[in-house]
């Protein structure tokens, strides 16, 4: 009987280890703290202490992705529509190799901060269930809204968002 | 010791379970490389489909939308 209590013990540990232990940031959570290399090598680290103070617009995205390659240049018209009111767009690629993501930026010049994450460790932190996903961060550090794929009319509905947290802060 | 030994049985496929891991969507890189498609040649696939539909009076139902980015 004691050998039978071990073993169910034994299989409900093992079950628990082998299920995915993911956690995924949700609205509501507080942003978790980061410190990005730039995809850029002559570019300084993007960490959230210095960027205090901003509502921050985090997009995870990837040259291979159809729906990111979409919404990328409409994120870089958002950034120069609102950045004076302290919106800051951070696009993280998850390209690997970055190669292909600095192809892309080639034919596809974008303003906003871009770290590279080719091992994914920025898409764990977040806890990505999807690509694209893109998170807005209130100048408090409060994430406001997790949005993720990309399809016709987002685009307005995001921006809503980002004016409705640039106008409470 | 029959329960013991079914134990032990359930155990060890449960181990094996570790060795199944899950793609993430930041991991779909591959995936989503024309090579990988089922159908390369876009082409060749809809001149198929279209025999296919003058044989069977039916078409549809061979492929889903997406490239494997785990977004739709």
């Amino acid at each position: 009987m004691l050998l039978l209590r071990r073993m169910q013990t034994t299989i409900g540990l093992l079950l628990v280890l082998v299920g995915p232990t993911t956690f995924a940031v949700e609205e509501g959570d507080k942003v978790p703290a980061f410190d990005f290399a730039s995809i850029y090598a002559d570019k300084p680290n993007i960490n959230l202490e210095g960027l205090e103070g901003k509502t921050l617009f985090i997009d995870f995205w990837a040259s291979w992705c159809a729906p990111c390659v979409l919404s990328l240049p409409l994120y870089n018209e958002m950034y120069h529509k609102y950045k004076d009111q302290g919106l800051e767009v951070i696009a993280i690629n998850v390209d690997n190799p970055i190669e292909d993501g600095l192809d892309f930026l080639l034919d596809t010049p974008l303003d906003f901060l871009i770290p590279r994450d080719p091992e994914g460790d920025a898409a764990e932190l977040f806890g990505v269930i999807g690509m694209p996903s893109s998170y807005l961060i209130s100048p408090d550090g409060n994430v406001e809204l997790v949005h993720m794929g990309f399809r016709s009319g987002d685009m307005e509905i995001l921006e809503e968002e980002v004016k409705k947290v640039l106008a409470s802060n | 010791m029959p329960t013991a030994r079914s134990l032990i049985t359930i155990m060890l496929a449960v181990t094996l379970l570790s060795a199944c891991s899950q793609v993430r969507p930041w991991e779909r890189g591959y995936l989503a490389k024309k090579e990988m498609a089922w159908d390369t040649d876009a082409l060749e696939s809809a001149l198929n489909d279209h025999i296919f539909f003058s044989k069977e009076a039916a078409s549809g139902g061979d492929n889903a939308a997406g490239g494997g980015c785990g977004c739709n």
